[in-house]
C-alpha cells in the first residue's frame, strides 16, 4: 500500500512539469462553457412597445437586444470602448459630413432573409431619425445613406456632425430592423414590434402578459458556436421582494437592474450559489439629481442655490440611502465617462453653516418658526432612492430653515407636473449618462426649445453662455476640441447651478453561480447573452 | 343608573377605554415628548430597538427615531380616525335623517344614491379619491369618509322611520314647527345613540383605511403614520423586521382599543333601552 503511495508520489513529482504546462489549458477547459439550458431571469416591468429602435430605453433592451442587435456594442477591451457587431468597422469623415460603416458578412434575419445596407438605410432614415427618443438628437442633421454595395452603408450630413458622438451612440441607437417587413406599413403599430424579428442569437418565441416572455436559439446565429443558452425566461416579478426569495428559491437564475432592494443585498450575498455583481453597468450610469425651477424667486439666486448644494451631504447619500452602491457626484459628467470627465469643477462641500451663512447673505432670514421660506419638493417615483433622498432632501433643507414639503406623485403625475405644468420648486430626478453628454445629458442645462418634454430642462434655466457652448459642441468634430468645449460646461454648470448632482450609480446584478459570463461588458444587461452560458 | 355606571359594568369596554385614554394621552403629549420633526435624522441607521436607550426603539434606514415616529403617528392614526367618523356620522346621520322623515321621492333618491356607494367597496373609493385629488390630510379623512357614510345613513333612516310615528312627533307638527326643525331638534337626537353605537367600527375601519393608503405611498408624505411606516420598512423587512412589526402591533393594539370600546358603548346602550 505505502510502494503504492511512493510510487504514485514519484510519479508526480516526476511529471510535475509537464502538469504545470498543462495546468493552464486544463482549468480553461473546466470554464468551457456548456451548451443547452434554460436561463431564467426576472422581469420587472413589461413593456408594450418592444421595439428597441424606437424606443430605446432600458426596459426594452433588457428583452429586445437578445433579437434584435445594433452595429456595434459597448466592450471594456475594445477600441474606444466597442465591440463588432452588425458592424465590422467603421470610420468618420474629416469634415464630419459622412460616416461609412462595413456590415458583417453572412447575417441573416430570423425570417431567413439576408441581412444588407437596405435595412441600415432604412432603419436610420425611417425610424432612428424621425421615431427614436435619442436618435431624434444624435441623427438630427442626418441627411441620407448611401449603400454602394450590401455591405457598406454611408451616412451623409447636413450639418458636421462629431464621429465621437455617433461611435458614443452606437450601441443604444442603432438596433437595425427588418427593411422588408417594416417598408411601406406604419412604423409605429407594425406588428413585428410585438412579435420581433432580428438578426441576434435569440429569436423571440412567445409573450404571456403578466407571465413570462419567452426567447429561443437562433440555429442561424452569425457568431460562431453561439449562443450557448437554448432558451431564456423573463418571469414577471413586479414585486421587489419577489425577485429575492425567487433566486433564494432556486427559481430565477438571475435579476438584473437591481430588482433586489440594496438594503438585501448583504444578506442574499452571503449565501451559497448566489453572487452580488455590481460590475456590467459602465454604459448605464444613472445620477442622482436636484432639479430646480429657477421660476421660483428664491432659487432664481444663485445664493439660494449654492447654499442647497451645501446643505446636501453626499456622503450620507451614498452610505445610508445607497448603502454605498454609488459614488458622490462632483458634476453633470460622471467620473466613468473618462473621455469627457472634467475634475476641475467646483465642489460644494457639506457644510452647514456656510449654508446658513449665504441663505442670511441672500437676505433670506428665519422666521420666528426658524423657517426662512417653503418650497415644494417632488421626488421621481421610479426608484426607491430617489424617493428616500426626497426624505433626506427634506430633512437636510429643515436644518438651513428651508421647509420643503414633498408631495408624492405616480409616474404620470410627476412628469405632468414637473415637465409640462412646471408645478414645483426642487425635483428629485435620475438621468442617465448614455456615454456622451450630448445623447441626454447637455439636454438637462440647455435652455428648453419645447415645453413638455420630459427629462429635459423645464425649469426655465436659461444662460446665453452655456447654450453657445453646447452648441458648439454638437458641431465640433475635432475631439480634442469637442472634450475642452464639455469641460468647459461642466465648470460653467457647476458654478452656476442649473442644478445639483447628487451621486451617480449603476445597478446591481444578483445572479446565481451557476450563470457564467455574467457582466462581461460594460452594457451587460442590455446586451444579447450570446456568450452567457449556464451549468447543467 | 347612569351611563357611565352601565359602562363600567362591561369588562371588554373599560380595557378598550384604558387602551384609548392612554393613546390619547401619548398622542396629545406628543409634541412634548419629541418637540422636534419625528422625521429629523437623529442617529446611526438602522440601530436595533433597545441597543441605545437615547433611541429605545432604534432607528429607521435613514436614521430617524423610531419611538418618536411611532408617538407622533399615534397623532395623526387617531386624528385620521376620529375625524373620519365624525365626517362619516355628520354625512350619514343628516341624510339618514332626511330621507326617514320625509319619505316618498326624497327618500327613494337618496336611498340609491347610497345604495350607488355601498356598491364600491370603501377603499377602493378612498384610493381613487386621493389619487386623483393628491395626498394631504384633509382630503385623506375626507376619502374615507366618502366610504363610511352609508351605514351609519341606513341606520339612522331605520330609526327615524319608528321614530316618526310616535306622538310626540305629531304633537310638534300641530304647534306649527317647521319639519326640518322637526328632524333635525325633534328626531334626530332620538335616533343617533344606535348610530353612536357605530362609530367605533367606523374609527377602526377609518384608522385601517388610513394606514392602508399610507402604506401604498397615498398618504401625506409630510407627516408620519403608522402606515408609512410599515411601507418603508417592508423594504428591508428580511433584515430589520422590527421596523414594520412596531408600528404594526401599535396598529393592532389601537384598532383592538377602539372595538372593545365600541362593544362597551354598545352594550351600555342596550341596556339603557331595555330599560326603557
Amino acid at each position: 500500500m505505502s510502494k503504492f503511495l511512493i510510487s504514485r508520489r514519484t510519479l508526480l513529482g516526476a511529471s510535475a512539469a509537464l502538469l504545470a504546462s498543462t495546468a493552464l489549458p486544463r482549468s480553461a477547459f473546466a470554464q468551457e462553457a456548456k451548451k443547452g439550458g434554460r436561463l431564467i431571469v426576472a422581469a420587472d416591468s413589461e413593456p408594450r412597445n418592444l421595439n428597441p429602435a424606437i424606443v430605446a430605453s432600458n426596459g426594452v433592451f433588457f428583452i429586445a437586444s437578445k433579437v434584435i442587435e445594433p452595429l456595434a456594442e459597448a466592450s471594456f477591451d475594445g477600441e474606444n470602448g466597442l465591440a463588432p457587431r452588425l458592424a465590422t468597422k467603421w470610420e468618420g469623415s474629416e469634415d464630419g459630413l459622412s460616416a461609412t460603416f462595413t456590415l458583417r458578412e453572412g447575417v441573416t434575419w430570423h425570417d431567413g432573409k439576408p441581412f444588407t445596407s437596405d435595412d441600415v438605410a432604412f432603419s436610420a432614415l425611417n425610424v432612428w431619425k424621425p421615431l427614436q427618443n435619442l436618435g431624434r438628437l444624435v441623427f438630427a442633421n442626418l441627411e441620407s445613406v448611401d449603400t454602394p454595395d450590401p455591405l457598406t452603408a454611408i451616412f451623409r450630413f447636413s450639418k458636421p456632425t462629431p464621429f465621437q458622438l455617433i461611435r458614443n451612440a452606437l450601441p443604444a441607437t442603432t438596433s437595425v430592423l427588418p427593411k422588408h417587413l417594416y417598408d411601406g406599413t406604419d412604423i409605429a403599430e407594425n406588428p413585428a414590434n410585438a412579435q420581433l424579428v432580428g438578426t441576434g442569437p435569440f429569436k423571440f418565441a412567445e409573450y404571456k402578459p403578466g407571465e413570462y416572455y419567452l426567447l429561443k436559439r437562433n440555429e442561424a446565429y452569425w457568431g460562431e458556436g453561439e449562443p450557448n443558452l437554448d432558451e431564456i425566461l423573463y418571469r414577471v416579478l413586479p414585486d421587489r421582494a419577489a425577485a429575492a426569495s425567487a433566486l433564494e428559491a432556486e427559481e430565477i437564475h438571475l435579476a438584473a437592474f437591481s430588482a433586489v432592494p440594496l438594503a438585501d443585498l448583504k444578506r442574499i450575498g452571503a449565501e451559497d450559489g448566489i453572487e452580488v455583481i455590481s460590475k456590467g453597468y459602465e454604459g448605464l450610469t444613472y445620477q442622482l439629481v436636484v432639479e430646480i425651477n429657477h421660476r421660483t424667486e428664491q432659487l432664481a439666486n444663485l445664493k439660494v442655490r449654492q447654499a442647497i448644494a451645501h446643505a446636501i451631504d453626499k456622503k450620507f447619500v451614498v452610505d445610508t440611502i445607497f448603502l454605498g452602491y454609488a459614488t458622490a457626484s462632483t458634476g453633470i459628467v460622471p467620473q466613468n465617462a473618462p473621455e469627457f470627465y472634467d475634475a476641475e469643477t467646483e465642489q460644494y462641500d457639506f457644510d452647514v453653516a456656510k449654508a446658513n451663512a449665504l441663505l442670511d447673505e441672500a437676505g433670506y432670514t428665519r422666521g420666528a418658526d426658524g423657517n426662512r421660506f417653503t418650497l415644494r419638493l417632488l421626488p421621481a417615483p421610479y426608484f426607491n432612492e430617489t424617493r428616500q433622498f426626497g426624505d433626506y432632501l427634506r430633512q437636510a433643507l429643515a436644518e438651513v430653515g428651508i421647509d420643503a414639503q414633498i408631495a408624492n406623485n405616480d409616474s404620470a403625475a410627476h412628469q405632468k407636473a414637473v415637465y409640462t405644468d412646471h408645478a414645483f420648486d426642487l425635483a428629485v430626478a435620475p438621468p442617465v449618462f448614455r456615454g456622451d453628454p450630448a445623447i441626454s445629458t447637455t439636454i438637462l442645462v440647455r435652455t428648453a426649445t419645447a415645453e413638455g418634454v420630459p427629462f429635459s430642462n423645464q425649469g426655465g434655466y436659461s444662460n446665453p453662455a452655456l447654450d453657445t457652448l453646447i452648441d458648439d459642441a454638437l458641431v465640433a468634430v475635432d475631439e480634442e476640441e469637442r472634450t475642452a468645449l464639455y469641460n468647459e460646461v461642466q465648470e460653467l454648470v457647476a458654478k452656476d447651478l442649473p442644478l445639483i448632482n447628487v451621486a451617480e450609480w449603476g445597478f446591481i446584478t444578483v445572479a446565481r453561480t451557476s450563470v457564467h459570463n455574467v457582466s462581461n461588458n460594460p452594457r451587460w444587461a442590455v446586451s444579447n447573452w450570446a456568450d452567457t452560458w449556464i451549468d447543467g | 343608573m347612569n351611563f357611565v355606571a352601565r359602562f363600567m359594568r362591561s369588562p371588554e369596554g373599560v380595557i378598550g377605554a384604558v387602551v384609548l385614554i392612554g393613546l390619547v394621552l401619548v398622542a396629545l403629549a406628543a409634541p412634548l415628548l419629541f418637540p422636534r420633526d419625528p422625521l429629523a435624522i437623529v442617529g446611526q441607521p438602522m440601530l436595533e430597538p433597545f441597543a441605545d436607550w437615547a433611541l429605545p426603539l432604534g432607528t429607521d434606514r435613514l436614521g430617524r427615531n423610531v419611538l418618536a415616529e411611532l408617538v407622533h403617528g399615534a397623532r395623526a392614526s387617531l386624528l385620521v380616525g376620529i375625524a373620519a367618523a365624525l365626517a362619516a356620522m355628520a354625512i350619514g346621520a343628516s341624510v339618514g335623517t332626511i330621507a326617514g322623515f320625509a319619505g316618498g321621492f326624497v327618500d327613494e333618491a337618496l336611498m340609491r344614491v347610497v345604495d350607488a356607494f355601498q356598491t364600491v367597496p370603501g377603499f377602493l373609493l378612498a384610493l381613487a379619491f386621493v389619487s386623483v385629488i393628491g395626498a394631504s390630510m384633509p382630503i385623506v379623512v375626507l376619502a374615507i369618509a366618502l366610504g363610511a357614510w352609508t351605514g351609519p345613513a341606513r341606520l339612522a333612516r331605520a330609526e327615524v322611520l319608528s321614530i316618526r310615528e310616535r306622538d310626540y312627533v305629531d304633537w310638534a307638527r300641530v304647534i306649527g314647527m317647521h319639519p326640518l326643525e322637526i328632524a333635525f331638534r325633534e328626531i334626530l337626537p332620538n335616533a343617533l345613540p344606535p348610530v353612536l353605537a357605530l362609530s367605533a367600527v367606523i374609527v377602526a375601519g377609518a384608522i385601517l383605511t388610513e394606514a392602508a393608503l399610507s402604506f401604498l405611498g397615498l398618504g401625506d408624505p409630510n407627516i408620519v403614520t403608522w402606515g408609512s411606516m410599515i411601507a418603508e420598512g417592508r423594504a428591508v423587512l428580511r433584515s430589520a423586521p422590527f421596523l414594520s412589526i412596531v408600528p404594526g402591533i401599535a396598529l393592532v393594539v389601537t384598532v383592538l382599543g377602539v372595538y372593545l370600546f365600541g362593544e362597551g358603548l354598545a352594550e351600555a346602550l342596550s341596556r339603557r333601552r331595555v330599560r326603557s
